[in-house]
């Protein structure tokens, strides 16, 4: 069983691990793009949690590797997420719409 | 024993917001449960020691990322009456994967607890902990600053980039909207 106590890893993994799979499910099952990007901003949280959890008890601790690699991944999900949007504002001209289903021009 | 309430406070609103953001249909909802799910994590980083990383949460996912969403929301769909269907096809795909990642996660998670169990004992305690802001600037700066310049570089590229994209895009719109 987990030990759900703030002073050990057990609690932070069962967090993390149920956000990635909330993301996960809510990538495949969206129909709407933004909710595709709500799923993969759920999955980055779970990766940077886990990033910060592992740093925090690691061997060494005094040395904040996981926190900074934390940090990176925020950055990645601010860069991923000005492109996204962007990416939707030149779909939503084009299609009036963000539904993955309806924007099929370019399949052959 | 407040400490540890506090703690399952901040997970379960973690939980509870990620689990929302991934089954609400109405699209508006799903981004504001998303925030919660946020500050939650921002809570748990608190319980981690990691004061500077919950300000960088609150700040740029809560204050930023958030709001972009939102905005997306807002602009692209009607808001609260986009009442999002879901195929029964898709949620099957969806849950099928989603039990394939928690298989691959609880796998990946007792591999390490176990290697994190396997350390010399004291090693799990949080004493003397010092990662504070100095020590992740040292690291920025230090061992850590090719991926630090790397990311600077990537925000710029990013922004310009999606000043290109819409902008490209402007055009040809007001030609669609002739035709």
């Amino acid at each position: 069983m987990p030990d759900i106590s703030p002073d050990r890893l057990d609690g932070y993994l069962l967090v993390a691990g149920i956000l990635f799979v909330a993301g996960v499910f809510a990538i495949i099952s969206r129909r709407n793009a933004i909710g595709v990007l709500i799923g993969i901003e759920l999955m980055l949280n779970a990766a940077a949690l886990q990033f910060a959890a592992y740093g925090r008890f690691a061997p060494s601790a005094a040395d904040p590797q996981g926190q900074t690699a934390a940090v990176f991944v925020v950055v990645v999900a601010a860069a991923e997420a000005a492109v996204a949007l962007a990416l939707f504002f030149a779909v939503y001209r084009t299609f009036r719409d963000v539904d993955l289903e309806a924007t099929r021009e370019l399949r052959s | 024993m407040i400490e540890t309430f506090l703690f399952v406070v901040s997970s379960l609103l973690a939980i509870a917001g990620a689990i929302g953001a991934a089954l609400v249909r109405n699209l508006f909802h799903a981004s504001l449960l998303l925030g919660l799910c946020l500050l939650g994590i921002a809570g748990l980083y608190l319980f981690l020691e990691q004061h500077w990383l919950a300000c960088v949460q609150v700040v740029v996912y809560i204050g930023g990322i958030l709001v972009l969403i939102l905005f997306a929301t807002l602009f692209s769909a009607d808001v609260m009456g986009a009442v999002q269907r879901r195929s029964p096809a898709l949620l099957a795909a969806g849950g099928l994967a989603a039990v394939l990642a928690s298989a691959v996660v609880v796998r990946l998670a007792l591999a390490g607890r176990s290697a994190a169990d396997a350390r010399p004992a004291g090693d799990m305690r949080p004493d003397a902990f010092e990662g504070d802001t100095f020590t992740v600037g040292d690291l920025l700066m230090g061992d850590w600053f090719v991926p630090f310049f790397a990311a600077g570089l990537l925000l710029t590229v990013a922004l310009v980039g999606s000043v290109v994209i819409v902008q490209r895009f402007r055009r040809p719109a007001g030609e669609v909207a002739d035709a």
